[in-house]
């Protein structure tokens, strides 16, 4: 039939019911059937890995050398808290790369999602400082499950000019009555919990034990009608302190780093009692798609470019030893790191590896707290 | 066209179902629904059929056990946690209508009865907060409510407080004013429709009679606005109650809502379960209110 005919017929009204009816079934079929006929291929971001990360990770900073040989950046779905990347991930989701911390990595692997790293493919693997890696939960077959990627510490940081310090710098402070209402404090339990638990006296191999649930939670909820936001979001807590909106909040290396680079008098304090340090790092998925590309992002993330700006913008240290050449020994001191990494690290405490059963009681506990109960 | 094309169409589906259709005006119906219905089962029916599956379910580490059970439930009438959050999702959630009805009604009665020319054009300024995406309107309302926001530097220019009002953000109030502000466009369209179908000649019939304007509203008018009032409120009120990301954003520590409660089972709490059957005692709640509301609607009609 001819397609003119029918647009004459529907212009002098004499189109009968049932050939439009039949028109209506013809452009039916077709709209169903077109996203099925082959298309041209795609912009080419389906040929790079994707990399699950925090935000503000996701950044074209980190991947010079990706770029570099591959063209373009990977792919970036970011996460807020490691909770929520593995329960995600748990559900099906994949991506091939993920970034969780050293100590989440016996859980994570437990769950059979990740595989191990086979270093052989990395050129940047030599550079990496070994402490960072070589511990016996993280190797498989010598292989590491988690290759480092940033470390630092969680401690407080305040306002110089608004905090009214009285004494040594410590973990009271986030519990100074004073300053009811415009104190802050980082969302995830992962890292409530272990400061809590530092503040609380708790020694770290004694944290899964009733007694130390116990304390950390009356100190936790201690703290709470002191607290004006929770968040695991570094964005919203700096603009709440360059504002004045908080006084002091717990929060990571970074906040202050970009907080200082803006003028705001802000200070990353060093608790009395010790901050609390870690090591994150990325994970590869046991179904990768993208495996190729997947070890080209590891190796950018790795490279001495990513550590450096890793040390310079971010404030977190570096893992490619290469790195610390560039930056003298103030520098060093004023971002809070040291030329040998393992003194800044033991200086700390450092979160010990957990159980399943141990984290769902904490994460449901702490979750609680937040809400007020 | 020709007749030979005709009997080839004819011929595609058997004889019997043409005859078949042709005789049950019902299937044909059904068979036209067939579409709708399928995306409406697989879209709303199956995953609230799953909802309620796994509210029965427990976990025993990172595995969900399928056993049913009603541990679940039992877990929220012993906790007080659930009750205190659901009253208060309540609270919030009817306070915003309340105010948000009360604000809107004015707006809808003057474009109603005190505009003559352009009235589309005036709904579409009222609108106008809508062609915004939703997150960014409660950004927009974190710069106003903020410490050193535009609400805090008036007043403290003008002279009205000495030190910024802290509870302006990060708390129930706050909710309640982005929640009011960010749903006004649901409560003025119904009574807007609502007051533009009142019959002019009532009014006129009232004043003749010797109303004054104050008793024509309350005689004539209101009256027969509720219909709409009662509509914007179940507008208003069934998404607010449930709303997760504006007390997430500007509701602090004291204005988490149950909604939150629900994200967090399914996010770092990886409680599914126990999620889904918070959920549905959400769904029984909001329907119990929803109820209620219908049959204030009844009771406002008759």
């Amino acid at each position: 039939m001819d397609v003119l005919d029918q647009l004459g017929a529907l212009r002098e009204g004499k189109l009968s019911r049932r050939a439009f009816g039949r028109s209506l079934f013809a452009s039916g079929i077709s709209l169903v059937t077109v996203p099925m006929l082959p298309r041209r291929a795609q912009a080419a971001a389906e040929d790079h890995a994707t990399y699950f990360t925090w935000g503000g990770f996701d950044i074209p900073d980190y991947f010079d050398e990706y770029v570099a040989k591959r063209g373009e950046l990977p792919n970036f779905v970011t996460f807020g808290s490691v909770e929520e990347a593995l329960n995600k991930l748990s559900s099906g989701f994949v991506a091939d790369i993920a970034h969780p911390c050293l100590s989440d990595v016996p859980r994570w692997s437990s769950t059979g999602l990740f595989q191990p790293v086979d270093t052989s493919r990395l050129s940047n693997w030599a550079d990496m400082i070994p402490e960072l890696w070589n511990v016996p939960y993280n190797l498989k077959d010598g292989m590491p499950w988690m290759v480092p990627f940033e470390w630092g510490q969680t401690s407080i940081a305040y306002r110089t000019d608004l905090f009214d310090l009285q004494g040594e710098e410590s973990w009271d402070m986030l519990w100074d009555a004073r300053h009811a209402g415009r104190l802050g404090s980082l969302g995830a339990g992962g890292d409530v919990w272990w400061c809590a638990a530092i503040k609380a006296g708790v020694p770290f191999d004694q944290i899964n034990t009733d007694m130390a649930f116990e304390k950390i939670s009356a100190v936790l909820r201690e703290q709470r009608p002191l607290i004006r936001m929770y968040t695991d979001d570094t964005t919203s807590l700096d603009t709440a302190l360059a504002a004045g909106e908080i006084v002091a909040s717990m929060a990571w290396n970074s906040s202050v780093v970009s907080l200082s680079a803006q003028g705001v008098p802000v200070k990353f304090a060093r608790p009395k009692e010790g901050a609390l340090t870690w090591v994150c790092g990325m994970m590869l998925h046991a179904q990768a798609p993208k495996i190729d590309s997947a070890y080209d992002v590891l190796d950018s993330l790795i490279s001495e470019a990513a550590a450096v700006f890793n040390m310079r913008d971010y404030g977190y240290g570096g893992v490619n030893r290469k790195a610390f050449a560039g930056f003298s020994d103030e520098e060093l001191a004023v971002l809070g790191l040291s030329r040998n990494p393992v003194d800044t690290l033991q200086a700390g405490h450092f979160g010990i590896p957990q159980t399943a059963e141990w984290d769902r009681r904490m994460t449901e506990t702490w979750e609680q707290i937040k809400l007020g109960f | 066209m020709t007749l030979a094309d005709h009997s080839a169409m004819a011929a595609v589906p058997p004889r019997a179902l043409t005859r078949f259709l042709h005789r049950h005006e019902a299937w044909r119906g059904y068979l036209l629904l067939a579409p709708a219905l399928t995306l409406m089962a697989a879209a709303i029916l199956f995953p609230l059929g799953m909802t309620v599956v796994m509210s029965t379910w427990s976990l025993s580490g990172y595995d969900m056990v399928t056993t049913p059970g009603i541990g679940n439930y039992t877990a929220m009438v012993e906790n007080p946690m659930f009750g205190v959050l659901i009253g208060r999702s309540l609270a919030v959630a009817t306070t915003a209508t309340l105010v948000t009805v009360a604000l809107c009604y004015p707006m809808a009665y003057f474009v109603a009865f005190h505009t003559y020319r352009h009235k589309a054009l005036w709904l579409i300024v009222m609108t106008l907060p809508f062609w915004t995406s939703y997150l960014l309107r409660v950004f927009a309302w974190k710069v106003v409510l903020g410490y050193e926001g535009v609400l805090n530097t008036a007043l403290l220019g003008l002279g009205v407080v000495e030190q910024p009002v802290a509870a302006l953000l990060y708390s129930q109030t706050a909710v309640t004013i982005v929640l009011a502000h960010s749903w006004a466009a649901f409560a003025i369209l119904p009574i807007y429709v609502s007051l533009e179908k009142i019959d002019r000649t009532y009014l006129e019939a009232a004043a003749d009679l010797g109303d004054s304007p104050a008793r024509r509203f309350w005689r004539i008018t209101f009256p027969l606005s509720l219909p709409g009032v009662v509509a914007a409120c179940i507008m208003m009120f069934v998404p607010t109650v449930g709303e997760y990301i504006t007390p997430a954003m500007v509701g602090g520590p004291d204005g988490m809502l149950i909604g939150n409660l629900i994200q967090a089972m399914f996010g770092p709490m990886n409680n599914w379960p126990a999620g889904a059957a918070l959920a549905v005692v959400m769904i029984l709640t909001i329907g119990l209110a929803g109820l209620a509301f219908l049959l204030l609607d009844r009771l406002v009609r008759r």
